[in-house]
């Protein structure tokens, strides 16, 4: 078949194929992983980019950060790996933060793809491991070396094979060998599997990717751009703050509209500190992008080329933009609130397509023996959605993150403990012409015989959810061990009896109440 | 076309006329006089399917497999009117000619497929109900997983729970994940919440309690005691609708089965009322979900599982039409003005899910409804169908759908005011559908509206109107391509071995371009696709399913418990299968073992015969069970412990082909092989138009041997060949078409 002319039908046509191919892999990676977060919580991604690390498509279902992460982690393999040095079977891995998705949680993996003894295209993976060793993720984490093993830019397998030494040494040093490089695997196959029909649909089709690239990029871009055009040019500023560990943070933007493209500049925000919640730049532009997404182009399908117009930037020091070897396993209790940051800058000029703040995702991991076995359990607890122009905020639902909690008899079957209550906190989210969105209350005993650690992240204690054109600010998280207020930033080793109990904070309100 | 009732003389050749029974009874001549004499033997079975529009009926006599087909308009205040009324024509049709007065007496079993429920919980029109739960979960419906269904929509908008706040009590009682008991159940306080419950005025109550899937003791002593104290009150407990773990799921199927069952008990009830009142004395049976009947009274109690009774109907109707060519391995695949819906099923057998959605938001957007745990054919559903609209998306795309024209203002060919091009305007400007002959003559399509609606678009893209409407059409098969390749990826299958079924309106049209894209070769057409559900139910083997979870290592496994519980499910099984109707057909009972490996949060279904359940069966288990993931996903996770999670018993009368004859007339007897017409088709091959023959699909006799690029009309549909393929007309009048 003769190259086909990328008009407007062909170009959606060969496009919905490529999608079909990533879901395909998608669908066989999230079934085949042992981590809860991934089955529970889609924290994982899988994408195809061109030779030079540029998206061309994502799987569906996956959250928000890895669109803006997984490619810049491909750009930086190149960069490592040249293009020339990687032959046909060849696997990459890596967990850096700052190469990667910004906590050394997620594994990443990076695979050429042959066609016809060239290389057409590359697959890179990523998926929220069940354990990576250190200490229990948590906001107290001082340093990068206390939240566990970190795997550099690696061969996993070359041409095929495995190289043992790695894999040996990623199983010495996480608790739950078998399942973590388990979840490995189950990106390996699902790249595997993708390559495979990569080749059949390039074969089938005689398509040149990078043509085929080239006009999916530029439309999306286009689009993205065209989007912008709608806001008005000028320099729109939000400063919050947010706490995670008992002090506040201050999260400071300055949003610059141009004619078709966005910067944001973070000058201002706190430095980096000795928690876990710094922010690398990957992450930050990840979760900028997308509340830009969500307010201008929910529509455009996520490529290299939507995320063109949208820069950000911040000093190096920056809780924004930290050094090695600053701690970010809690990375998005601070990295989260961008998205509402930049919607509160532009809340003035696009006031139709914005969003007040909401909680952000909480957690809490608990690890320890109980029946004689090693358990580790992590579950979500969200809290309210802000409200926006026009309607309310949702009520305990994950935003902007999406990441479900645990179902209580699944809970209680992997954990020691016992739930004494989850519900609703009625009257949490702040007042407006439109609330804000409920946050929930979650208690639990521990019923283990022998001591457990637990170690939250819960954001908003000190800091509640600020409201939007004159509505009110929710209800503040709130965290207690035993009746009194617990520091969230520590971790605590926990007996039998004791009760724990995590408020999450309500979302903001819009608008003045009673208008 | 239709011959009249009258019309003699047909199947001109001995041969033929031995296999085509179809001219009715009327024409047989000596085989009449036969019948007449036995017709107190001769068995009639129905099948009633209530569709959004239509309301099908049909008649199966046996032996013999003659059928006859009605139709009424659905009676939506009242749906049962409709299902009556065409039960009443039904008989009508095959006592008049036979002047049987008697044809009622007759009916041994109707069998009746619905979209109530469905309806029901769209609509948000089923009962005030209450729910009892453990104490501490009374916001469990509300706060549900916390998870969205779009990620980038902020106005984003969920399904609020059946059960309003007011209207749920906490108990205080406790089991432990084990099923050990940790707080004795509070009677007092039940007592009480059953009293304000009915002084609030609810119809149903739901019980769900947390870990009641592996001790529900507590559950069922509620019951008791709702039993006494609220005589006539509706009442489910999670235990008995869905013994699964995960309370948020549990707790939605149980109070939406709560919502829908005074309705749906009233409804079966009035309608065992109505059937009588015909002389129809016949049990009735309900088709569910999962692709079998069972008996009225245990629809009744668990009507939930009817949600997707219809759309069952339908795939076991393409499954069936497969079997009868010797066929297993099927894709089933339904178009319609709105939405494609596609089930695999392989062995002769509709693959099924265990959880579902009931009431979506938006209808194509999983996630955006209320999760229901049924065993339920597993099917695909998008919005892609006749009507679907084709618009230009925000990058300068072509699109088409999920948006549909509906029946109202219909595609703009309909000439009914709709100015959108849709999927029917493009077929039929490309010539695989015939302005003159839609729904056999009866509407008039206007090819210059479709073509006005076309050029619009055309201009907009800056392309020719001929590649705009193919466009439309390649588009609206590339996207049930692409939703089909990943149905089938997830179950670890290779499309190329199956054969696509086509039914539904636009079925035939678009099938053999799909199946091109999916490398299918295989294609068969079924016949009447309007009547396709009733064949379906008709051909359904009576099922019945029951589950309980409990979360073990395969090793530590506790068989004497397992079989204990088993044992008791296959009693409850057995008697409700009884009840069914069975039909005294050997009844193959199974377990599926849902398994995986610890740590992991999905599992693998393994099916083993039901017998035996001892230690030794553990070996067997985790060796399917190894054999089934590397199947799945390539490879078994070394160091990987397997884990049972839910066990699932399931009895089914054996899987059986039904050769159906038509009584009426469906084949209009002419035996003429050569075609009615010639006229332009878009070949996509040639990139260009052809003159390709036409045929009326009727007049042609079983064992045709046609070739493709060519076309078949039939009144209800256009079985449309654009590619080289050799196209044989079956016994059964099926059309199977078999790509180069």
């Amino acid at each position: 078949m003769t190259r086909a002319r990328l008009d407007p039908i062909t170009t959606e046509i060969l496009w919905t194929r490529l999608v079909s191919i990533i879901d395909e892999a998608s669908a066989t990676l999230w079934r085949t992983s042992f981590s809860t977060l991934v089955r529970e919580a889609n924290d994982y991604a899988i994408i195809l980019t061109d030779l030079e690390g540029r998206s061309l498509a994502q799987s569906s279902a996956s959250i928000p950060s890895f669109i803006g992460t997984l490619p810049r982690t491909v750009r930086h393999f190149l960069r490592l790996f040249p293009l020339s040095s990687l032959k046909p079977g060849d696997v990459l891995t890596t967990n850096d933060p700052w190469l990667a998705t910004g906590h050394i949680h997620d594994i990443n993996i990076c695979m050429p793809v042959f066609h016809r003894g060239k290389p057409v295209a590359l697959v890179a993976a990523c998926s929220h491991v069940p354990d990576i060793g250190g200490r229990v993720r948590g906001a107290g984490n001082r340093d990068i070396f206390e939240e566990g093993i970190q795997i550099p830019p690696l061969y996993l397998m070359r041409e095929g094979r495995r190289d043992e030494a790695v894999v040996a040494f990623i199983e010495k040093n996480v608790r739950v060998p078998e399942q973590t490089m388990g979840d490995v695997w189950a990106q390996v196959s699902a790249a595997h599997m993708m390559a495979g029909r990569l080749a059949g649909f390039l074969g089938e089709t005689g398509i040149d990717l990078d043509e085929l690239g080239a006009e999916i990029r530029g439309r999306s871009e286009a689009a993205t751009r065209a989007a912008i055009r709608a806001i008005p040019n000028g320099t729109y500023r939000a400063e919050w703050q947010i706490d995670v560990f008992g002090e506040p943070i201050t999260l400071k933007a300055a949003v610059k509209v141009g004619d078709e493209d966005i910067a944001i500049d973070y000058s201002g925000s706190s430095p980096q500190v000795p928690r876990s919640v710094n922010v690398v730049p990957n992450y930050t532009f990840a979760y900028t992008a997308f509340g830009l997404k969500c307010m201008l182009s929910p529509e455009v399908p996520n490529n290299d080329g939507s995320f063109l117009p949208i820069t950000t930037w911040a000093p190096e020091g920056s809780i924004l933009n930290p050094r090695y070897p600053a701690a970010s396993g809690a990375r998005n209790a601070v990295g989260q609130c961008l998205p509402g940051l930049v919607m509160d800058a532009l809340s003035a000029v696009a006031p139709e397509k914005v969003s007040a703040a909401g909680c952000l995702s909480c957690s809490f991991a608990m690890t320890g023996e109980h029946r004689g076995r090693r358990f580790a359990v992590m579950n979500f607890i969200n809290g309210g959605q802000g409200a926006g122009n026009g309607r309310a905020g949702l009520d305990t639902v994950s935003f902007p993150s999406n990441v479900g909690n645990t179902p209580l008899e699944v809970m209680e079957a992997l954990a020691p403990i016992r739930l004494v209550r989850r519900q609703r906190r009625p009257g949490s989210g702040g007042a407006g012409a439109h609330r804000g969105g409920e946050g929930a209350l979650m208690e639990f005993e521990m019923i283990g015989e022998s001591p457990a650690v637990i170690a939250f992240i819960v954001s908003r204690i000190l800091t509640p959810a600020p409201g939007l054109g004159g509505g009110a600010a929710g209800k503040p998280s709130r965290l207690s061990i035993n009746g009194r207020a617990a520091p969230a930033g520590e971790h605590h080793v926990i007996q039998k009896g004791d009760r724990i109990q995590i408020e999450t904070a309500g979302g903001g309100g819009y608008g003045r109440p009673g208008r | 076309m239709r011959a009249g009732p009258g019309a003699r003389n047909k199947g001109a050749g001995g041969a033929r006329s031995r296999e085509v029974t179809i001219g009715g009874a009327v024409s047989l001549g000596q085989r009449w006089v036969e019948d007449m004499a036995t017709n107190k033997g001769r068995r009639i079975r129905i099948a009633v399917d209530i569709g959004g529009t239509f309301t099908d009926g049909v008649a199966e006599e046996t032996p013999g497999n003659r059928i006859w087909v009605a139709k009424r308009l659905t009676t939506p205040e009242d749906p049962g009117i409709a299902t009556a009324e065409v039960t009443v024509e039904l008989l009508h049709q095959i006592a008049a000619p036979q002047e049987d007065a008697r044809a009622a007496e007759r009916v041994v079993e109707v069998v009746h497929g619905t979209t109530l429920v469905t309806n029901t919980i769209i609509e948000r029109n089923g009962a005030k109900c209450g729910l009892v739960v453990t104490k501490g979960t009374r916001d469990v419906v509300d706060i549900r997983r916390e998870v969205r269904y779009d990620l980038y929509d902020l106005n984003l908008k969920l399904p609020d729970p059946v059960v309003p706040t007011r209207h749920r009590f906490e108990i205080d009682e406790r089991m432990d994940a084990q099923g050990g008991e940790l707080k004795a159940l509070n009677e007092a306080e039940v007592k009480k919440a059953l009293a304000a419950l009915k002084k609030q005025g609810v119809e149903a109550i739901a019980i769900c309690l947390l870990h009641a899937y592996v001790n529900d003791a507590h559950e069922k002593r509620i019951k008791e005691l709702l039993r006494d104290q609220l005589p006539g009150m509706y009442v489910s407990i999670s235990s008995e609708v869905a013994r699964e773990i995960r309370e948020y799921e549990r707790m939605s199927t149980t109070t939406l089965n709560t919502y829908v069952q005074p309705l749906m008990s009233r409804y079966l009830a009035e309608l065992e009322g109505r059937m009588r009142a015909i002389k129809v004395g016949a049990p009735l049976r309900i088709m569910v979900s999962s692709g079998g009947f069972t008996s009225s009274a245990a629809a009744a109690e668990v009507p939930i599982s009817l949600l997707e009774s219809g759309p069952a109907g339908g795939v076991l109707s393409a499954v069936n039409t497969a079997l009868e060519a010797g066929i297993s391995d099927v894709l089933a695949f339904d178009m319609g003005g709105t939405t494609a819906k596609a089930c695999v099923s392989t062995g002769g057998e509709p693959a099924v899910a265990h959880s579902f959605e009931a009431g979506r938001v938006h209808r194509f957007k999983k996630g955006s409804g209320l999760p229901v745990l049924i065993p339920s054919i597993d099917l695909i559903e998008i919005g892609a169908g006749g009507g679907s609209i084709a618009h230009i998306s925000q990058l300068g795309l072509l699109n088409v759908g999920p948006q549909s024209s509906g029946a109202v203002p219909g595609p703009a060919c309909y000439a009914q005011g709709g100015k959108d091009a849709t999927v029917t305007d493009a077929d039929l400007i490309l010539g695989f559908l015939d302005a003159e002959n839609f729904l056999g003559g009866e509407m008039k399509l206007d090819t210059g509206l479709a073509e006005k609606a076309l050029d619009r678009l055309a201009k907009r893209l800056k392309m020719g109107p001929t590649e705009v409407a193919w466009g439309i059409s390649n588009l609206v098969n590339e996207n049930m391509a692409a939703a089909a390749r990943v149905h089938i990826a997830e179950k670890g299958l290779d499309p190329r071995k199956f054969t696509m079924v086509a039914t539904g309106g636009a079925g035939p049209v678009h099938v053999v371009e799909v199946a091109s894209k999916l490398q299918i070769k295989h294609v068969l057409c079924t016949i009447a696709a309007g009547a396709g559900s009733c064949l379906g139910l008709l051909a359904a083997p009576a099922r019945v399913d029951r589950s309980f979870s409990k979360v073990e290592l395969l090793q530590e496994v506790n068989w004497n418990e397992v079989k204990s519980v088993l044992d008791a499910l296959y009693r409850e099984a057995n008697t409700e299968l009884s009840a069914a109707g069975a039909r005294g057909e050997r009844i193959n009972w199974t377990i599926g073992v849902e398994v995986r490996y610890a740590g992991q949060g999905n599992t693998v279904q393994v099916v083993l015969p039901y017998r035996n359940i001892e230690p030794a069966l553990g070996k067997t288990l985790v060796a399917k069970f190894e054999e089934r993931y590397a199947q799945l996903y390539g490879q078994t996770v070394p160091g990987g412990t397997p884990q049972v999670v839910t066990w699932r018993l399931t009895g089914r009368s054996a899987v059986k082909s039904r050769g159906f004859k038509w009584a009426v007339d469906r084949w209009s007897g002419k035996g003429s092989t050569r075609p009615i017409a010639r006229r332009r088709m878009f070949l996509p091959g040639k990139g260009d138009y052809g003159v390709v023959p036409v045929y009326e699909r009727y007049a042609l006799p079983p064992g045709t041997r046609l070739k493709g690029p060519c076309v078949l009309q039939e009144r209800e549909s256009t079985v449309v060949v654009p590619r080289p393929a050799a196209v044989e007309i079956l016994k059964d009048l099926t059309v199977a078409v078999e790509l180069r």
